[in-house]
């Protein structure tokens, strides 16, 4: 392939990213030396090892690349290097090189011995470390050590991924740096208007509409989806997620309810403005924005506020647990607010007198919180730690009546231990699980506290200190 | 001694205790175990039988049809979900996936019953799709790379999942190179020699996994989805939306899937309660108390099935263990394979007792003889009284299911479960309850339309009793609605409906009259047929629902037992650890510190440790051990000795035994302090 065609395929296949694609090509063609090391650094999202993999496919280089997220240690990179490399160099020779000699990599010192020994006597090689910046358990002379393979192993040439550029960590000035800047704008919508989504995902009826065809079909599509994509990144991708996957996400997700009307033949193709006003809705909420794993399924119709309230209640549901297992629940979200002085005051078997007290109790709680310093409401604060028999004791002084006491308690808290709804806390025996001075936090909100209660006739706020609005 | 008002009775003076009568043969203390034994196992088999259709459905071929209905409700209907949703995730072949298919199974709180569940999706995913499958639990992943390992074993491992790990490929070599152990290529090249559509990882426990390693795990998987088929399951007990909230956003992306929402348990325990205890052709019962046991602690305490039969299976077990009268329960027993001890057993039962006492009463004493002396006769009798305590108790259990369906046909608020009415029934205490009674007066007031469907729905209850000819009475009500050219259905004359209150006024009096209205001629036919109605199903139910423990024999059809089951599923270990410090004579049986002191006394005599219990019950927060050792001194200490060495060894002994038991802790608040760690009662 000509150089010129390379460049031109490329381009067409990555906008708006000329000059990185220019860059390659100055810098790996098969006759002219090429550096030993080059870092491209960019954010997510912003066509590294895309376009890297694309140019180094057509360029005719022997190449060979490592993804660093799939590579569980240090010494897991090291061996993915030798094995990937001795597969590229297969593939490219079409022979077969004698693995055996190369069956160990445990440390850099081996694996710069077996580049050397792969490499020895070839022409130039190309290996690609895709995000080295996150690999685990690296070995902390990894880069330093790589920055200097290109001394060792003249035929080999380095290209490191990363989110940020590595100057400090690579100990040696004057590696080259690629830099690939965030889309803007205009090369996001240029990039997304490229493969635009159907409106109709069964073409109509074509006796219905026998001049509606498929060229028309497209045009509608490619003019709707250009306009739709403006309308979502001004209105919610600006402000949340500029990147490419993010703004693409959101856009996937809002199509299908924007083009419903016309779907339904409410709103012509053409109709944006008027469809707008009708989906404004949906730049209204932040379901396009959220990330989930349950695709929600389309609200119906333009009945939002209800859908909505409703949604809202649907989200607050808890998972019907024993009697007992939500009391210990309450017990143990009381005991991680309440401080343990003011226990008496509230658990207490008390008379009328000492109920007039807490009240009084919490509104100068509320007075101080006007006066001098703003105090954050306990419930906004992180759960603190409590000892298991005071869980126990909130926990009988909330019940109604006597319960024995059963081993099956004591498995309820193990059993919420293991769900993470209780979570046991540090301390010098936080191994030991028969340790007696073991603490416990909670570890949910309010709002779900507060559901358990109401399940069960308890409201949770009556009890905590400072009370809640 | 007819001359005095009242007088002393004095019983004989005895020498001590009486003298013990020597045994003379060698007595087998378990006698006839092996047929008690092989009664158990033949009715338990049949009460497995009924649990393994309804929860666990696949590995039952024994399917019988009236259980066909339950089945559906039960998980399979979930797993049917969860297995589409595999095999749907499997099409897109070339096209790249954007992201992993996962599903989320809410499968409740109950913890112990997900692994059970899991392994059964397993096997169902496995015969239905061509896919592998592998479980992961939280306990054998405490990082990434044990995970990977864990997780290449149980995908690599052979087909049949045995749990020895046969032709592991722990270092398969690839072309001369080695893989590590917790590379995933491994999974790649058996994926190369299997071609499966889809490799499905069942994450059981997702919430006591680590989110770290929750979220590394999914970013390694997504990098992988180019090469591997991969579908996650993720097991949640509290709920999908907190799932989510654990994430990251980015991870988040990477998944796109579907909830599944599993059978409530409490669901199950009801179907299982119906299809086991409370079902009419059960030969051993288990009585008020314990069931009412059983389902209290499901309901309070946790909610798990395996519990549920595990219990069950114990009270039978128990029950057969225990009492050598069980013995009966067995089918075609012949008089010549019982020993006359289990006559005499029977002679000794409480039902026996109430029973012969009830023939005294009728002066049948001849018969009372007989009983007593002839174990042929007895044994007549035995079998004679079984099948008719089995017959009641089987009328009972009928008529508790009719009850339960009559009132879900007329939708009566509040909806009680069939457990619950069971339970009250098999205590004797329906008959007469508000219950009943309001049941009844329903019965008596429904409008035409609505008998119809009660009819209906007892039709569909398909029992061989008939306790109401339903057929006629669903013949003449089909006739009388026929008739009927109104469009309202007919009423009875109970009926509110057709009540009027009116008001006279008589000498400045007011007089309040119920006044019914005038009854068509249909209505009147109508009424009649409800009454009759009424009447036949209120003697039925008079008739069935009895006290089932004042039937003889019925400590053998009927388990009741406290003690056995609550030991052994509802221990109380420090309950048991804090009765036996605070009173030790209650295990120790000595003289010396008497159980008829009050429990709060302190004596000397008592063990070092119970001691300084009780004091260290007395003490506040924070104990001064100095203060405490001077307390334990005047307690334990001989007053005169002036060496207190022993008595030091004794205190030193007892605070390290306390200290031990986890109830001490040293504290850095103040010196010289402990602090405590456990209070009573709690």
């Amino acid at each position: 392939m000509l150089p010129d065609e390379i460049l031109e395929r490329l381009n067409a296949e990555f906008p708006s990213r000329e000059q990185q694609i220019q860059q390659l090509f100055a810098l790996y063609s098969q006759h002219l030396p090429s550096p030993p090391l080059l870092v491209a650094h960019g954010l997510t999202a912003t066509g590294k090892s895309s376009i890297i993999r694309a140019y180094l496919k057509v360029s005719g280089i022997p190449f060979a690349i490592v993804n660093s997220r799939e590579c569980i240690t240090g010494r897991h990179l090291l061996e993915r290097i030798v094995a990937s490399c001795l597969d590229a160099l297969d593939d490219f020779d079409g022979g077969r090189i004698d693995r055996r000699p190369f069956a160990r990599t445990e440390n850099l010192s081996a694996l710069a011995v077996n580049l050397q020994r792969l490499f020895g006597g070839r022409a130039k090689f190309v290996v690609v470390l895709d995000g080295v910046d996150a690999q685990r358990e690296a070995p902390p002379t990894l880069l330093p050590a790589l920055a200097r393979f290109g001394e060792m192993i003249p035929n080999l040439s380095l290209i490191l991924t990363a989110t940020l550029p590595l100057t400090t960590a690579l100990h040696k000035p004057g590696i080259p740096h690629l830099h690939f800047p965030p889309y803007s704008r205009s090369s996001l919508l240029t990039i997304l208007s490229m493969h635009p989504p159907k409106i109709f995902l069964m073409p109509p009826s074509a006796e219905q509409f026998p001049d509606y065809t498929a060229d028309l079909a497209a045009e509608d599509d490619a003019w709707l989806w250009g306009r739709f994509l403006g309308a979502v990144y001004d209105s919610l991708s600006k402000h949340t997620g500029r990147d490419l996957i993010s703004f693409k996400l959101c856009a996937m997700r809002m199509w299908r309810p924007f083009v419903d009307p016309v779907i339904k033949g409410q709103f012509g193709t053409r109709d944006f403005s008027r469809l707008m006003v009708n989906r404004r809705f949906l730049f209204q909420m932040e379901d396009g924005v959220l990330d989930k794993i349950i695709s929600a399924e389309p609200p119906a119709g333009a009945g939002t506020s209800a859908s909505l309230i409703e949604k809202k209640r649907s989200r607050a549901v808890v998972h019907s647990l024993p009697y007992y297992t939500t009391h210990l629940l309450i017990a143990a979200y009381l005991a991680s607010y309440n401080p343990s002085r003011t226990d008496v005051t509230y658990f207490m078997k008390h008379t009328d007198k000492r109920r007039n007290k807490r009240r009084a109790h919490s509104a100068s709680a509320l007075g101080v919180t006007k006066s001098k310093h703003r105090k954050i409401p306990r419930h906004l604060l992180t759960p603190s730690p409590f000892a298991l028999d005071r869980l126990l004791a909130v926990f009988r002084a909330l019940i109604e009546g006597t319960v024995p006491q059963v081993a099956d308690l004591l498995t309820q808290v193990g059993t919420l231990t293991s769900m993470r709804l209780l979570v046991r806390v540090g301390g010098a025996g936080a191994a030991d699980v028969l340790d007696p001075g073991a603490r416990w936090r909670v570890n949910f909100s309010w709002e779900y506290v507060r559901a358990l209660g109401r399940s069960v006739n308890v409201e949770v706020g009556e009890y905590l200190v400072g009370g809640v609005d | 001694m007819e001359h005095e008002r009242c007088y002393i009775y004095t019983p004989p003076e005895s020498e001590g205790r009486s003298s013990k009568r020597q045994r003379t043969r060698k007595r087998d203390p378990q006698p006839q175990r092996a047929e008690r034994l092989a009664t158990y196992r033949e009715i338990w088999a049949q009460q497995e039988d009924r649990i393994q259709v309804l929860s666990f459905p696949l590995f039952s071929m024994r399917m019988s049809k009236q259980y066909q209905a339950a089945l559906e409700e039960a998980d399979s209907a979930t797993q049917e979900k969860i297995i589409n949703f595999v095999a749907a995730s499997t099409r897109a072949e070339d096209e790249p996936q954007l992201s992993i298919p996962t599903g989320l199974v809410v499968a409740g709180p109950s913890i112990a019953s997900h692994g059970p569940f899991f392994v059964r999706l397993g096997q169902r995913i496995k015969e239905e799709t061509n896919s592998r499958y592998a479980i992961l639990t939280s306990g054998e992943s405490p990082n990434l790379k044990t995970l990977l390992k864990n997780l290449i074993t149980k995908i690599t491992s052979r087909i049949d999942d045995d749990d020895e790990e046969l032709g592991r490929p722990t270092t398969s070599s690839r072309k001369g190179l080695k893989l590590l152990n917790f590379d995933l290529g491994h999974v790649q090249e058996w994926q190369k020699m299997n071609r499966v559509e889809s490799i499905v990882i069942a994450i059981q426990d997702s919430e006591a996994f680590d989110t770290g390693i929750l979220i590394e795990l999914i970013d390694l998987l997504f990098s992988w989805l180019d090469r591997l088929p991969l579908v996650l399951l993720f097991g949640i007990a509290t709920s999908a939306e907190s799932f989510e909230d654990r994430l990251s956003g980015k991870s988040l992306r990477y998944l796109e899937g579907q909830k599944f929402d599993v059978t409530q348990s409490d669901e199950i325990i009801e179907k299982l309660f119906s299809a086991t205890i409370a079902r009419a052709d059960v030969r051993l019962r288990i009585g008020p108390g314990l069931s009412r046991r059983i389902l209290d602690r499901q309901k309070d305490h946790v909610q798990n099935v395996q519990d549920f039969v595990d219990g069950l299976k114990y009270a039978y077990i128990s029950h057969f263990y225990a009492s050598y009268p069980t013995v009966f329960l067995q089918e075609g027993l012949a008089f010549e394979d019982l020993s006359s001890d289990v006559f005499e057993a029977v002679r000794n039962l409480p039902s026996f007792r109430r029973w012969v006492e009830g023939l005294l009463d009728d002066r049948r004493t001849h018969d009372v003889r007989k009983l007593l002396d002839s174990d042929q006769y007895l044994y007549e009798k035995i079998i004679e009284y079984m099948d008719r305590g089995q017959l009641a108790l089987s009328m009972l259990s009928q008529a508790v299911i009719l009850l339960t369906c009559i009132r879900e046909a007329l939708h009566m608020t509040p909806q009680i479960r069939l457990s619950t009415i069971w339970t009250r029934a098999i205590s004797g205490e329906l008959l007469g309850a508000p219950l009943l009674r309001e049941t009844m007066l329903t019965v008596k007031k429904t409008s035409s339309d609505k008998l119809a469907h009660v009819l209906a729905s007892l039709k569909e209850l398909d029992s061989d009793e008939n306790y109401v000819s339903l057929e006629s009475f669903q013949q003449e009500l089909n006739n009388l609605i026929e008739n009927n050219k109104n469009s309202t259905p007919l009423r009875s004359q109970d009926d509110v409906r057709n009540e009027s209150l009116r008001t006279t006024v008589v000498a400045q009096k007011v007089l309040l009259s119920k006044h019914k209205a005038a009854l068509s001629e249909q209505d009147k036919a109508y009424s009649d047929l409800v009454a009759h109605f009424h009447d036949r199903l209120e003697a039925y139910f008079n008739a069935a629902f009895v006290d089932p423990r004042t039937l003889f024999l019925s400590e053998i059809f009927m388990y009741d037992l406290k003690s056995p089951h609550t030991e052994v599923f509802q221990p109380r270990p420090r309950f048991a650890i804090e009765r036996a410090l605070a009173s030790p004579h209650d295990y120790l049986g000595c003289d010396c510190c008497g159980g008829d002191q009050d429990e709060a006394t302190l004596s000397a005599t008592l063990p070092a440790t119970a001691v300084l219990y009780q004091l260290y019950l007395n003490a506040g927060a924070l104990i001064n051990v100095s203060d405490l050792w001077s307390a334990f001194n005047v307690m334990v200490g001989d007053k005169d000795a002036e060496d207190e060495s022993k008595t030091m060894a004794l205190f030193q002994r007892a605070l390290a035994e306390l200290k031990n038991l986890g109830m001490v802790k040293p504290s850095r608040k103040k010196t010289d302090h402990i602090a405590k760690a456990m209070w009573k009662g709690l």
